[in-house]
């Protein structure tokens, strides 16, 4: 996996007609929201795309050029968020842009080419289990006075996994909370490692850092498995990701299957166990996190062989995404109007956040969010809600800074187990 | 600078020159950085030379008006530094042709200046794509034609500079048909107005007032970079008598979920055999209906949307001829401003199509019907044809009367046959002609296409003389017309002029004339008088 000549046949297979820079071309409502990759739209050059990123990776490979600083920087400027690899696939079954890019980002770090900040991460995760580098006795703080099991002590029928973000971001732990809150609406019992989580890794391995992944991973299934757990919950779109895809990619399957808090909600909505009540009227725009959507598509395995021969169920194109439980629960509480973007489902715009760019591209990843949350002002909605607790981090980051120049524009960033739990407890 | 003072044509560009590119824009948006550089320097696409990579340019300027790119044409000239202009730039014949050029990448003029509803034009910078003029003009009401390198490509790079015919042929003509004003800046940086923009009369037209130079900026097939810079175009609209939305799920072309609009419709029309065939394709040119139309070969189209299938197809003797046996077809949308008007050319269809012993069929083979009606209207499918093999390449077809297309295709599939035994391309059932109708059928576009895997060392090297065999059948066998051949440069013209009226000598005078050092980068067009037989 970390073998960027594997990924030859990927890079030489480019055509290089530029729709991994566009939404499908199916897809395409108007010209000012038609591209569909931020680095590409940020930083113009070819180079930037997920074309030009293939472009540059093979001219290392082929001596053209080294793989120096430069060649490394231009792979870290890219959230990875994979739109390139739908508007790919919509024509091609034999190229993953991301991985290949992953592979780059692997060699960089081989060659000690990595960014700073990504280094600190890793060690912050190293040291502490979390990659801000806050104490690990924090970790459970969150969930202080919630009615949930030590899943170290007790068996439990769902792991729930909080991640770095909801457990160490004072201004969203409400929804880890509200999260909590849902998964314990299902009766079941409902457990947590506390101290012990680990971050899952996932940031490690997508800067580069991709050894890193094996002792995060071989944490998580060893909890997973000792918890009894029928199932391991996240919140967090980029845990599921990690859980869902990256680790059996990397042969660490976890032993019980991931579910997202929301497609557990939505379960709980078809079942009649949601009593939704009338919240305060609002528009709705919903973001689809990158992890949750096109990059959760389930791991279809390895195709050993050319992948030009790779049959097309094994097409990773984002259509096996998590798109529909989180509208289903936004569409059922009442008081809510449900309103699309143009770019949704597996050709969202990113939030800017991944890839390593909220660390190591502030400017990027914060113009990156802003561009998102000009598309949700388009629609006229109130509210932008999400699934990811680092797309909301990003969003009111990129909001704030726009309220910072005088744009006083105003929309509500929420997380959407909130937005439930506000319509669960609303006065009937 | 003199002219004794400057370096030869093609040598490495000068600090000096560097400097001024990076004192006429921001110098952020001139860069010699070698990664960079590589990223335009890899085109499998569209050259029959094995390998990825093509001439890496010595460096790349993005303009963003129309004064920065003369400035950047008036530093080349100084310095005698070749350019080459660059829009979407799918393909070889977008890159450098030549060491040491200056790649002109016109991302950054990317807007719709103007669109006139009443007059039916639109105003567009280079970096505007087909997806995204179509996407703001259907709620106009309005619609435009599509090229048939497809929606993600740039149409005033097709309109001034390379081919031009697409599914819309059939009702909206070919590229230079629609292509309106045009602001050019020569090779030598001076800026010219073409038709009426250039006497100050609005976009309306391509041949005056003012000077009316559409077949010299153009040709018949294209410079491709080779007679200077187009920065803005005006194009020709078509009325829209569908939804302003059309809403679906999905990202292959052929497997979108959406129903079609009201007073439209898509059918295969298939016929018995080649005589037919042909008289069809006469008699629907002749009724003067259908909004799109295409042969889209059924090996191809199954191998876009169903490549397990097609996989097995080709292995199976009996699901071989099945196919074959829908050979002579053709997909046709109608779309009516009205019921009645749907209506009507409905059964002109049907008589056409039962005049000539045909069947109108379901086109489910190829995907669902709703998909693939989309497909042709957006043109989303073109860069399907990847899918199979991971390149294809154009031989023979040539736009000709219909009859002498039809010839072409059945030359290419007899010679493609010796390429596929041969291993020099991949086996697509043979009949992969596409063949498009223009000018109410007075002419034909097709091409029969070769499919193959640049990544594969055998059928790479032996692309070359798969493409020099079709080029000369084009003679031998006195098909009619270029194909494809054009794109090799001076050399296909200096083989197929001389039998075809010596179109190359008047090629080359013009090219001369605009541009005599030759540094509007000519490898895809025609090199000048100064040049001819380096």
């Amino acid at each position: 996996m970390t073998d960027l000549e594997a990924y030859r046949s990927d890079m030489e297979g480019c055509s290089r007609c530029c729709n991994c820079k566009w939404i499908p071309l199916s897809q395409i409502k108007s010209r000012r929201y038609s591209q569909v990759c931020p680095s590409s739209q940020y930083y113009e050059f070819h180079a930037y795309s997920g074309s030009g990123k293939l472009n540059v990776a093979l001219s290392t490979l082929d001596g053209r050029t080294e793989f120096d600083e430069t060649a490394a920087a231009i792979m870290y400027s890219c959230t990875m968020c994979g739109g390139c690899d739908v508007g790919c696939k919509s024509y091609r079954n034999d190229i993953d842009l991301v991985d290949t890019f992953a592979a780059a980002r692997a060699r960089a770090v081989e060659l000690g080419h990595y960014e700073v900040e990504h280094l600190l991460l890793v060690e912050n995760m190293q040291k502490q289990n979390n990659v801000f580098g806050r104490a690990r006795e924090e970790r459970a703080d969150w969930a202080e006075g919630l009615a949930l099991i030590d899943a170290n002590r007790e068996e439990v029928d769902v792991l729930f996994h909080v991640g770095c973000r909801y457990s160490y971001d004072e201004t969203q732990r409400e929804g880890a909370r509200a999260a909590a809150r849902l998964l314990l609406a299902t009766g079941l019992r409902v457990g947590i490692s506390g101290t012990a989580e680990s971050c899952c890794g996932v940031r490690a391995y997508e800067t580069g850092f991709q050894a890193e992944l094996a002792n995060f991973a071989d944490d998580m299934i060893s909890r997973a498995r000792s918890s009894g757990a029928e199932y391991v919950a996240v919140a967090c779109s980029d845990c599921f990701g990690a859980f869902n895809v990256t680790y059996p990619a990397a042969d660490k399957a976890l032993p019980v299957p991931v579910r997202h808090v929301t497609e557990i909600a939505a379960d709980l909505l078809d079942s009649g166990r949601l009593d939704l009540r009338p919240v305060r009227p609002r528009r709705v725009t919903y973001h689809d996190p990158c992890n949750l959507g096109r990059k959760g598509h389930d791991w279809q395995g390895t195709f050993e062989g050319r992948k030009i021969d790779r049959p097309d169920h094994m097409r990773r194109d984002g259509r096996g995404g998590r798109y529909s439980a989180p509208r289903r629960l936004v569409e059922a509480i009442p008081g809510v109007e449900l309103i699309e973007m143009e770019r949704t489902r597996e050709f969202s715009w990113c939030c800017g956040a991944g890839g390593g760019c909220l660390e190591a591209r502030p400017e990027f990843a914060i113009a990156t969010a802003q561009e998102r949350i000009e598309e949700a002002l388009s629609t006229g909605a109130d509210a932008m809600v999400t699934s990811c607790p680092w797309c909301i981090h990003t969003f009111r980051e990129g909001l704030a800074r726009l309220h910072d120049e005088g744009d006083d524009r105003q929309i509500e960033i929420l997380d959407v187990n909130l937005l439930v739990t506000e319509s669960l407890e609303a006065a009937s | 600078m003199s002219a004794q003072d400057a370096p030869p044509i093609g040598a490495p560009i000068s600090d000096d020159a560097l400097a001024e590119l990076r004192d006429a824009l921001d110098a952020r948006r001139v860069t010699n950085e070698p990664h960079i550089l590589d990223s335009y320097a890899a085109q499998p696409f569209h050259k029959a030379e094995p390998g990825v990579w093509i001439h890496r340019p010595i460096a790349v300027a993005m303009p963003e008006t129309t004064r920065e790119v003369q400035a950047i044409v008036a530093i080349c000239n100084r310095h005698q530094v070749r350019f080459k202009a660059l829009t979407t730039g799918w393909g070889a014949h977008a890159g450098p042709g030549f060491d040491n050029v200056l790649q002109v990448d016109m991302r950054r003029m990317n807007r719709i200046l103007d669109i006139d509803v009443r007059n039916r034009t639109i105003l567009v910078e280079p970096y505007v794509t087909c997806a995204q003029i179509q996407a703001e003009l259907m709620p106009l009401g309005l619609n435009l034609h599509i090229h048939g390198a497809g929606s993600n490509c740039s149409p005033l790079a097709s309109a001034t500079s390379h081919m031009g015919m697409g599914f819309s042929s059939i009702s909206m003509g070919y590229m230079p048909r629609n292509m309106l004003g045009v602001e050019w800046v020569l090779p030598t940086g001076e800026l010219l107005g073409v038709g009426s923009c250039g006497s100050d009369a609005g976009w309306v037209s391509p041949d005056g007032p003012g000077p009316s130079l559409r077949g010299i900026l153009r040709g018949w097939a294209g410079s491709d970079g080779g007679n200077g810079i187009f920065t803005k175009c005006a194009l020709k609209l078509y009325p829209w008598s569908g939804p302003a939305e059309i809403d679906m799920r999905g990202t292959n072309p052929l497997e979108l979920d959406l129903e079609i609009p009201p007073h439209n419709g898509i059918w295969l029309c298939v016929f018995p055999d080649a005589e037919r065939y042909e008289d069809a394709l006469y008699a629907l040119g002749d009724a003067e209906i259908g909004y799109l139309q295409a042969k889209l070969a059924p090996g191809l189209a199954m191998a876009i949307g169903q490549p397990d299938l097609f996989k097995r197809v080709v292995n199976d003797e009996r699901m071989r001829a099945t196919v074959d046996s829908m050979r002579f077809e053709f997909l046709v949308v109608l779309q009516g401003h009205s019921r009645g008007r749907f209506e009507y050319e409905k059964k002109v269809l049907e008589q056409v199509v039962a005049d000539n012993a045909g069947s109108m069929q379901d086109p489910s083979l190829f995907g669902s019907a709703g998909s693939l009606w989309w497909a042709l209207v957006r043109n989303s499918i073109a860069p399907g044809m990847f899918r199979p093999t991971g390149n294809f390449y154009s031989t023979l077809g040539g736009d000709e009367a219909v009859a002498s297309a039809l010839r072409q295709d059945l030359a290419g599939m007899r010679l493609k046959e010796g390429f596929i035994a041969d291993g020099a391309c991949a086996d697509d059932l043979t009949d992969n002609a596409h063949t498009l109708l223009y000018e109410n059928g007075q002419f034909a576009h097709t091409e029969e296409l070769v499919l193959f895997d640049h990544r594969d060392p055998e059928q790479a090297a032996k692309l070359k003389a798969l493409s020099d065999t079709a080029m000369r059948a084009i003679v031998s066998e006195r098909l009619g017309g270029g194909g494809f051949s054009f794109f090799a440069g001076a050399y296909a013209h200096d083989y197929l002029g001389p039998n075809i009226d010596n179109y190359h000598v008047w090629q080359r005078r013009v090219k001369t004339a605009l541009d005599l050092q030759d540094l509007s980068d000519s490898k895809y067009y025609i090199d000048s008088e100064k040049n001819e037989g380096d």
